[in-house]
């Protein structure tokens, strides 16, 4: 123990979003559940499309003439939904990282000390959302390539019929895939923000975007569909032919525009909940 | 320089703060002390910008905290020690909060060494102890060399060493000019290392004074007990405006609001006799009591023939 003082003043300078930022990736990369996290999206998603190649390469059908492939995980459908059979898997963890990402300061109190060293708080919600993404779209095409390299490989060392990178719609469909997983993580870290809790905001999470399409779906009448297909997963497949649960309407460039405004939606109720409410 | 005006905070429908106006002045340890519940952390919360006041200002160095351009420059606080991410090393969490205002490395380990946690600047937060934690809490308040500090019962969990150490470094940092608040329940704790004391109840200032003045002003301050055979005629004479005088055996008195100079001289005068003449000084504890207890008792609905027993 010293009681020191350290001589030459600290230089220090004007706090701005960029050092916000800065200050957010540092806590992202420094926690080993961001890593393993990360690790557990792309095993996950690479796993299944390789199982799902693996097991499903007699029934796996040549890509029809729209480039829709339709069919279900495991199986029944074309080459590229087969390979991203982990999608669905991928999807629901990303958004439960998210989530932790979005609470977990709640959880430890955190948050004050994140506050205090950032009083303009839209800056830490901004922060927050830019450190997960530049964790995220790195795993995202990871996760994506990988498993379209890998189950590619798996479908035609089986002489199954497999999807090429030049084929209509497979470029938009595996970065619309990045882009939803994204989009996913962030709509978790603004209801994590939100909702101030890991338990309630993964349960919106993983309800929103698994449970709700397909009860809704189920239960309401087909007047609802209209609706339904503004969901954030049935919003995706209208870019990722087989992120969804339930046949979108909606076209390609609607799609991305709808899942933009949801994650828009999120972000900016994140920052007015932190901004008006006491810490 | 912490000015506070007006400020109250409301929970519902309980005021924690009620209308608290005082200035924390640069150069001396301000202690802020008041029993559990008196409204310290809040105060203290709403200094930071954690808690928005329900009426009235914070400022600090004459603007809102959340104006400040490099806000750990400006104000450095340990408000709760536990806050931490338990997964982070001590470490990774000081450059985290540094980088917000540009702090690198070398002062991270410069304060990691001040604060004596080199050796376990790589581990895991959630490892250390209570003391340890207020370490890790104080580094943090001192990263970047801020004007004002805040620490919200900073001793709570230090050893004796831990405790002397954080005296010495209050005292020192006050010395260089800094604004330092501490906070605490305990007048035991304050009374070696305080300047100045502002003392709160209910969410409202009883005392704002030196801790010399504090002592005469509370209603426990200073007596002079007088022993004389002649006491009788003795205390008619004392008797009259600001004096208070209390009997407890024949021959025996206690005199408050003047002092044992005066009363000896006026004995003389009266060619009365006088075999003891005592000035007594209240502690600093038991003023606080006082004090804070009368807070209670003012605030209390407690019926009034119990208040009498
Ligand atoms: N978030 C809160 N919600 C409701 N009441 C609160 C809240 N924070 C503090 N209080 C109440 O306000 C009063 C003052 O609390 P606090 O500032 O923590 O006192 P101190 O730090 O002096 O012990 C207490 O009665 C406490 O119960
Ligand atoms: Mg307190």
């Amino acid at each position: 123990m010293t009681t020191t003082l350290p001589a030459p003043a600290t230089r220090v300078r004007p706090q701005t979003l960029t050092r916000a930022v800065h200050s957010e990736w540092i806590k992202t990369r420094s926690l080993r559940s961001t890593w393993v996290g990360m690790a557990a999206v792309a095993v996950v998603m690479i796993g299944f499309g390789a199982i799902a190649s693996a097991v499903s390469t007699g029934s796996v059908q040549p890509p029809g003439p729209g480039g829709s492939d339709g069919g279900g995980p495991f199986g029944g459908g074309g080459p590229l939904s087969t390979v991203l059979t982990g999608s669905t898997f991928a999807v629901l963890l990303i958004g439960v990282l998210g989530s932790l990402a979005g609470a977990r300061e709640y959880g430890s109190r955190m948050i004050t000390a994140s506050v205090v060293s950032v009083p303009r708080r839209w800056q830490v919600v901004v922060a927050k959302a830019v450190a997960l993404s530049a964790a995220v779209i790195p795993t995202a095409l990871i996760a994506v390539l990988g498993s379209y390299a890998a189950g590619t490989a798996i479908l035609s060392a089986n002489d199954a019929p497999t999807a090429s990178l030049t084929d209509d719609d497979v470029l938009t469909t595996l970065f619309g895939m990045v882009g939803y997983i994204t989009a996913i993580a962030l709509i978790g870290l603004g209801l994590g923000i939100l909702l101030r809790s890991v338990a309630g905001s993964i349960g919106a999470v993983v309800g929103g975007i698994l449970i709700l399409p397909n009860i809704a779906g189920a239960l309401l009448p087909d007047s609802w569909d209209t609706i339904l297909r503004f969901l954030p997963s049935s919003a995706a497949s209208a870019f990722t032919a087989v992120a969804a649960a339930g046949d979108s309407k909606l076209g390609a460039a609607a799609g991305v525009a709808v899942l933009a405004i949801w994650v828009a939606a999120a972000v900016v109720a994140a920052v007015v909940s932190l901004s008006r409410r006491d810490v | 320089m912490i000015e506070l005006r007006h400020l109250t905070k409301t929970y519902g429908t309980k005021v924690a703060v009620d209308g608290i106006t005082a200035t924390i002045r640069p150069g001396v340890v301000t202690g802020f002390l008041g029993p559990n519940g008196a409204g310290k952390s809040t105060t203290m919360r709403m200094i930071v910008g954690l808690d928005r006041p329900t009426s009235g200002t914070a400022l600090v160095n004459g603007h809102p905290y959340a104006t400040s351009r490099a806000p750990l420059a400006e104000v450095g606080a340990l408000l709760d020690a536990k806050a931490v991410d338990s997964g982070r090393s001590a470490r990774n969490h000081l450059l985290a909060l540094g980088a917000t205002v540009g702090i690198g490395r070398r002062r991270v380990d410069e304060v990691l060494a001040q604060v004596g946690l080199s050796e376990v600047a790589h581990k895991a937060a959630g490892s250390f102890s209570l003391g340890m934690g207020q370490r890790l809490g104080i580094a943090a308040a001192l990263l970047a060399d801020p004007a004002v500090l805040l620490l919200d019962e900073p001793v709570n969990g230090l050893d004796l060493d831990g405790i002397q150490w954080i005296r010495d470094l209050l005292t020192e940092l006050a010395g260089e000019g800094r604004t330092v608040l501490l906070s605490s329940h305990l007048m035991s704790e304050m009374q070696l290392v305080a300047d100045h004391l502002l003392v709160i109840g209910q969410g409202r200032i009883l005392a704002d004074s030196s801790i010399a003045d504090f002592i005469e002003e509370s209603p426990g301050g200073n007596a002079v007990v007088v022993v004389s055979p002649d006491a009788g005629r003795l205390a008619a004479l004392l008797a009259g405006d600001g004096i208070s005088l209390t009997t407890r055996e024949p021959g025996r008195f206690e005199v408050r609001g003047t002092t044992s100079a005066a009363i000896g001289d006026l004995a003389a005068e009266h060619g009365l006799r006088v075999h003891e003449l005592t000035p007594v000084t209240a502690s600093l504890e038991s003023a606080y009591l006082e004090l804070t207890r009368d807070s209670v008792e003012y605030t209390a609905t407690v019926p009034t023939h119990e208040l009498a027993a």
